[in-house]
């Protein structure tokens, strides 16, 4: 598909479109510039056409050399495997645009966000309680991703500040259960609020934003190279997905082409990545339920995969490998061997494992139909990736764009049910195709090649993607005519995936929330940024 | 003299009681390919919580700070009662064996109030929770005691160590109090002692606001209770006499088979604590109705003799 193509789309369904100027900068990516007036319609349109929710919803602060903002709505092509943004000017003086909210749901959240970090009024959001920034500690009219933001603010006095809503469920013998931030377990801090009618779930309101860093702000003004290390941070789970988002959109604007071996060794550390998770969190799913025999046996595999990400690449979470036109180093000729040997016996210990936990009755009555999402909800909302494979939205970005997984003939793993089991079924069906891939890459790579251009200094903007274990992890890149990045806007699956899980709880009784959120496994940091 | 043998087998449970808990956490572990913790860790954990300060939470009242007394309180009434080393005893004139129930409901009663006492939201799920499960655990013990006295004619709490020989009425019995230790002892796949998430607690949730002293005797306490559990279901499966004092030796193989028999059920408890999930909460309903049943087939059985 091309600018030509889905203009006529659009226009066939919407008479009154026009477009200032639509850009293709790379095969993968088109861009519309349009009107703000005919903003809304033109998403919505594309939100059907495309079956997609919005993927990205991000401002770009360009007072300084234009005096405006700029506003930019991610959708994906699945088909054709595109990204099509639409994309508008916002005044400086008094910012608004019309909010797409209402007629996209996905879209609330990403406005939410725009609302707290460059003050940009999305207009007719009935909700525009801040994420991240919590009203507790942060006064308002403090916008930091602005270019003009002086740092945080400092001695605030919690008193005048008003506190955070928490929507409210009322009626006779409607209690609120809070827990949180602080959990007993070494997990994120996030804030859960039930209302409960005796045990089942009524409601659930999930507040986020405890971990929040400030990491798109960091971004501003490094260098691509410098910038990696970071990206590598956001999300210590999902390093190796992290990096290779941002260096897949460094390397667009650079303009470099990756090696066949480049990508291979990526693919492998990426499948790495995806196993370790999965093992992580097939056993917490038993721990869960208090099931603790296959737990040991998911955490012995998890541990020996870390082993393994060590002996490859001198990290056990694959820090520092990735680098922006390849690989610093890819597996020498003993380490094929050695690794082959390995998935031999962790397939061994993992299919134990996979029959253990499903051959149980007393595990089965527990992870059947429990923490059910629906698909239109899953769809509604946005779930991306794994929690929405197990609802039945068949996306994969390693399906849905050409490369290396093209090769190795990659099977999607999909689910209908939408429950932990689904989401139990989809894990441990990728963990086996994961295996499957690692020993593919392996076969073709060629040991011992680690050669990679060096990046230069350019401008431009760009969109880089991986498909974590979570699900798609999105950067979109923007860097100044020296080189240094002038926006990184990072969307992590969780963003939206938090908000599926306050939906499959509903009806679901509390002592069941654990294995819920569990068999979601969503990141804090990620989330929070 | 029957002051004395009551008292030290009040001291026999204290001292023995921890070591019980210890084992079954060792043989979990290793079971689970873990090294585990050391077996006299529950004396460790208890001496160390001794050693510590308390927070108490400021709504708290006095039934916060009297409960851990309340509940030690019930757990040695309750092991006083058992024929363990004695036949007759100060302790006895307390009641029979319906007595042991209402004991142990008081201890349960206290923490469920002190639970709701600190106004936390765990401790408001975990006492609705507890009494939703003792409201089918006490039935079942009820009838396991009828089951037990109807064959010696007497709710007299000496009956238990009058059993010598298994039957068919005890064997069911034995199940269906097996069933219920289960779920009085928070063990798997009624409750979990080691999980860290607080909205699937049942026992922990109710004790999550204590610390120090009264923790630790609040734990004291279940190993005790824990013990006599295990002590009334051996006595009904491997009934033995009690001892003869004076004879060394017979007094030394009395003595191991004694304590090897609560082993045995120890050992039981942790291999069906590391081989099954955790239930769904109501479940809970179906797993201990089934108990009752156990108990039922057991009271039939005694009244019909086999």
């Amino acid at each position: 598909m091309d600018c030509a193509g889905i203009i006529n789309e659009i226009k066939a369904k919407f008479p009154g479109f026009s477009v200032i100027s639509a850009v293709q900068n790379y095969p993968d990516e088109i861009c519309l510039y349009v009107r703000p007036e005919i903003f809304k319609d033109t998403c919505l349109v594309l939100h059907k056409i495309l079956l997609s929710p919005v993927k990205m919803l991000f401002a770009l602060d360009e007072r300084k050399m234009a005096n405006k903002f700029t506003v930019h709505c991610v959708f994906l092509s699945a088909k054709s495997g595109q990204w099509v943004t639409v994309a508008i000017d916002v005044p400086a003086e008094n910012p608004c645009f019309d909010s797409l909210a209402k007629s996209i749901y996905s879209a609330s959240l990403f406005e939410r966000e725009i609302y707290e970090m460059f003050g940009i009024k999305p207009e007719g959001n009935p909700d525009l309680r801040r994420l991240r920034l919590h009203d507790e500690v942060w006064p308002q009219g403090s916008f930091p991703l602005r270019k003009d933001f002086a740092g945080a603010p400092k001695n605030i006095s919690a008193e005048n500040l008003p506190a955070y809503k928490f929507s409210k469920v009322e009626g006779n013998g409607i209690f609120e259960v809070p827990v949180g931030p602080v959990h007993a377990g070494i997990i994120g801090p996030g804030h859960f609020r039930f209302s409960v009618a005796g045990e089942p779930i009524i409601n659930l309101e999930i507040r986020l934003g405890f971990t929040h860093r400030g990491v798109e702000k960091l971004f501003e003004g490094k260098f691509l190279t410098q910038a990696l290390r970071l990206a590598e941070s956001v999300d210590g789970e999902s390093a190796f997905a992290h990096s290779l988002a941002f260096t897949q959109a460094a390397e667009k604007i650079a303009g470099i082409s990756i090696s066949l071996q480049a990508a291979y060794a990526r693919a492998i550390f990426l499948e790495l990545e995806r196993m370790y998770n999965h093992a992580n969190d097939i056993g917490g799913i038993a721990v869960d339920v208090g099931f603790s025999f296959p737990a040991a046996i998911a955490s012995i595999i998890k541990e020996s995969i870390l082993q393994l990400n060590e002996k490859l690449t001198g990290s056990r979470y694959l820090k520092g490998i990735n680098t922006v036109g390849g690989v610093l180093r890819s597996p020498e000729e003993h380490e094929i061997r050695m690794v082959s040997g390995f998935l031999k016996e962790i397939k061994k210990d993992f299919n134990q494992l996979a029959k253990i936990l499903t051959t149980s009755v007393s595990f089965m009555d527990r992870v059947d139909t429990t923490g059910v999402l629906k698909k239109k909800t899953a769809e509604d909302i946005g779930v991306a990736g794994l929690a929405g494979r197990a609802c039945g939205i068949a996306l994969d970005l390693r399906k849905n764009f050409a490369g290396v997984y093209h090769e190795a003939k990659f099977k999607m793993a999909v689910e209908q049910s939408g429950d932990v089991l689904a989401r139990l079924r989809v894990r441990i069906a990728e963990f086996e195709e994961s295996m499957r891939l690692v020993e593919f890459f392996l076969s073709k790579i060629t040991p011992g090649e680690t050669a990679f251009p060096q990046p230069q200094r350019k401008e431009g903007e760009a969109l880089g993607f991986a498909e974590s274990w979570r699900g798609p992890v999105l950067y979109w890149l923007k860097t100044d005519c020296n080189g240094a990045i002038e926006r990184c806007k990072i969307v992590d699956a969780s963003f939206c995936n938090w908000q599926g899980l306050s939906y499959a709880v509903l009806g679901n009784i509390i002592p069941d929330f654990p294995l819920c959120n569990k068999s979601f496994d969503l990141s804090y940091p990620g989330n929070d940024l | 003299m029957d002051i004395l043998i009551t008292i030290a087998q009040l001291i026999v449970f204290i001292v023995v009681s921890p070591f019980i808990s210890g084992l079954i956490s060792k043989i979990k572990n290793n079971i689970r390919m873990r090294k585990g913790q050391s077996i006299f860790q529950p004396y460790y954990n208890f001496f160390k919580l001794f050693a510590k300060g308390e927070v108490v939470s400021q709504t708290a009242s006095w039934i916060f700070k009297v409960t851990p007394f309340v509940v030690i309180a019930s757990s040695l009434a309750a092991a006083s009662l058992v024929p363990a080393l004695i036949t007759s005893g100060p302790s006895f004139f307390l009641g029979d064996f319906l007595a042991l129930i209402f004991i142990l409901a008081l201890g349960r009663f206290f923490m469920a109030l002190a639970a709701l006492d600190t106004g936390s939201a765990f401790g408001g799920m975990g006492s609705s929770r507890e009494m939703f499960i003792s409201s089918l655990v006490e039935p079942a013990v009820c009838l396991v005691i009828f089951a037990v006295s109807l064959q010696f004619g007497t709710t007299n709490i000496a009956s238990f160590s009058h059993i010598h020989m298994v039957s068919i009425s005890s064997l069911a019995a034995v199940a269906a109090l097996f069933f219920v230790v289960i779920a009085e002892t928070s063990r798997i796949p009624v409750d979990n002692q080691e999980t860290h998430l607080e909205l699937t607690m049942v026992h922990e949730a109710m004790v999550l606001e204590y610390s120090g002293r009264s923790l630790a005797l609040i734990e004291l306490a279940s190993y005790i209770k824990q013990m006599m559990w295990f002590f009334l279901i051996a006595q009904i499966i491997f009934p033995i006499a009690l001892p003869i004092f004076g004879n060394g030796g017979q007094f030394f193989y009395w003595f191991l088979w004694y304590l090897a028999r609560i082993l045995i059920i120890a050992i039981a408890m942790a291999v069906v604590e590391a081989s099954v999930a955790k239930m769904r909460l109501f479940r809970v309903a179906d797993f201990l109705g089934f108990a009752v049943v156990l108990a039922m087939v057991a009271t039939v059985c005694a009244i019909l003799g086999v």
